[in-house]
């Protein structure tokens, strides 16, 4: 691209990724019914903080921020701790037809949402899980593991293989070589299995809206879907989503290029 | 958790099912009836055009979006982060503040064209045809570019710098050197953003029930919302199962028909 075609294009570009994000933080220092009925929807007219001061007391906007970060810490957690060992186990213990079963998790990425979603509420129905964000917690990781294994696996399968063996010998323990050794090794490989994870909740949008139906339980994501569109409590919840999830959304896109490099591993291969 | 759900779902289809009541078996009648029903090609129609439309941009933009960022300047990994941050962000969040933004009661795009006098009455973005799908496919773009754009940047920083040199000593243009030496070393992240992104399509929910619910009159509906509204708001789980499920031959020709056309020549 040209010297100027570049800036102009990449102008463009920040104008059309951020417009929704400006109006967001003008939004939330409105009051919920005049966003939507009275005055320029694009400047702060008097700022009203109550939105912001909300999250402090008890509150529906308060749960869902609280309900949204239970639910991102654990999926993040469970996924991380069960793709390493799952990888592990692959890479190194003689697990048969291993090259398969890591073949077979990748093909559940191209299961559509929108064909699954149905017998899994039906499943958490069963359970009585229905609305709890324990139905999200036990759902987002298996949508997570399995491509956590694979980019783990294709890391671990990455390194020279007397790498272990020679730990080993040395008389590490199994916890020993993956908290010692791998770990630290597989740092930008986790890097995109965690980021994986979090773009995982954070879009996920089907899952919790039909798993959880109670006002109290939900996550922001869903929770943006209960508010009718006519309601004017726009303020507040994106009050609650400017605090609770933008800071997180923003630190993790600066690890872009882990994310790349995560997706394209073993794929490319 | 993928297998036996899909089997469920199979068995499902098959019944008359509620979402409190296993239902009897009824065997091809919820196809039978779903097949009949005038919506339904129509919601198939938008899924392809939405999908297709989705991707096409999509791919366009973010080829676009990589060799704009292939090169240092001052700024670079802001500006990077900020490209990808749509794509990191809740779709549903973003998809509600898109609403206002294009609502025709106060939205903001319609404020500022009024206030501009660019326009004398409000433009109904989600109202009238052919606004709604362009709208949803906007949203989509908005959201999936940059899964492209770092994919396909990846691609682009893997061509050694020599080769790009050598092909401009050699006289090449910048758009000979982008057909000839670029592009071929994209199609790679191109399969895997467009494979994603077809799955994605195929799956999205938030986009399209948040924006437009799939109205006006079904012109934008889409399988998912086509089968939630069946199977949770009308209770007929054995339907929305069977629509769920039909739609998988359809899918599979269109994953196929990507793969033949980015992989062709890949190898």
């Amino acid at each position: 691209m040209g010297r100027i075609a570049r800036p102009v294009f990449l102008a463009l570009l920040l104008c059309f990724s951020l417009v929704p994000f400006w109006w967001m933080v003008v939004a939330s220092f409105k009051r919920g019914d005049e966003q939507l009925t009275i005055g320029n929807p694009w400047w702060f007219e008097g700022f009203d903080s109550g939105g912001y001061r909300g999250l402090f007391a008890d509150g529906v906007f308060r749960d869902w921020m609280l309900n949204t970060l239970l639910v991102l810490v654990a999926t993040v957690v469970i996924s991380v701790v069960a793709s390493v060992l799952a990888a592990y186990a692959l890479a190194y213990l003689r697990v048969p037809y291993a090259r398969g079963v890591v073949l077979v998790f990748f093909a559940t990425y191209l299961v559509p949402q929108g064909v699954l979603f149905l017998p899994l509420v039906r499943e958490m129905a069963r359970l009585h899980l229905l609305n709890s964000p324990l139905a999200l917690i036990a759902t987002f990781p298996s949508l997570v593991i399995p491509f956590g294994t694979w980019v783990l696996w294709s890391f671990f399968r990455s390194l020279p293989s007397d790498l272990v063996d020679h730990a080993r010998l040395e008389g590490a323990s199994t916890l020993n070589v993956l908290t010692g050794l791998l770990l630290p090794l597989a740092s930008p490989a986790l890097a995109a299995v965690g980021l994986f994870a979090i773009a995982i909740v954070f879009n996920d949008f089907l899952y919790s809206f039909t798993l959880i139906q109670s006002q109290q339980q939900t996550t922001l994501m869903a929770g943006v879907g209960l508010l009718s569109t006519d309601l004017g409590e726009t303020g507040p919840i994106f009050a609650a989503v400017l605090v609770g999830v933008a800071p997180i959304a923003l630190a993790c896109a600066f690890f872009a290029d882990s994310y790349a490099k995560g997706l394209g591993t073993g794929v490319i291969d | 958790m993928i297998a036996y759900p899909l089997g469920l779902e199979a068995w499902l289809s098959l019944t008359s099912a509620s979402p409190g009541d296993d239902g009897k078996f009824v065997g091809l009648a919820n196809y039978r009836y779903v097949l009949g029903q005038e919506i339904y090609r129509q919601v198939l129609q938008n899924t392809l055009v939405y999908t297709g439309a989705s991707t096409l941009f999509k791919a366009a933009l973010g080829v676009l979006m990589a060799l704009a960022l292939n090169r240092d300047f001052r700024g670079r990994r802001l500006v990077y982060a900020l490209c990808f941050l749509p794509f990191i962000f809740p779709a549903s969040v973003g998809t509600a503040a898109w609403y206002y933004l294009l609502s025709n009661v106060h939205g903001a795009f319609n404020y500022a064209l009024l206030s501009a006098h660019l326009i004398n009455s409000q433009i109904p973005f989600l109202g009238q045809d052919p606004g709604p799908m362009i709208s949803v496919v906007t949203v989509n773009v908005w959201h999936g570019t940059a899964l492209f754009g770092i994919l396909c940047l990846a691609g682009l920083r893997s061509i050694p710098k020599d080769l790009l040199d050598a092909a401009a000593t050699d006289g090449a243009t910048a758009v000979q050197r982008f057909l000839r030496v670029q592009l071929p070393q994209l199609r790679a992240p191109l399969l895997l953003a467009g494979i994603l992104s077809i799955v994605g399509n195929f799956g999205d929910f938030p986009i399209v029930f948040l924006l437009t619910g799939g109205g006006p009159l079904g012109k934008t509906d889409i399988v998912s919302v086509y089968a939630f509204e069946n199977a949770l708001r009308a209770g007929d789980l054995g339907v929305g199962a069977a629509i769920a499920l039909s739609i998988v031959p359809f899918y599979l020709i269109v994953l196929l028909v990507a793969f033949r056309l980015i992989g062709a020549r890949a190898r």
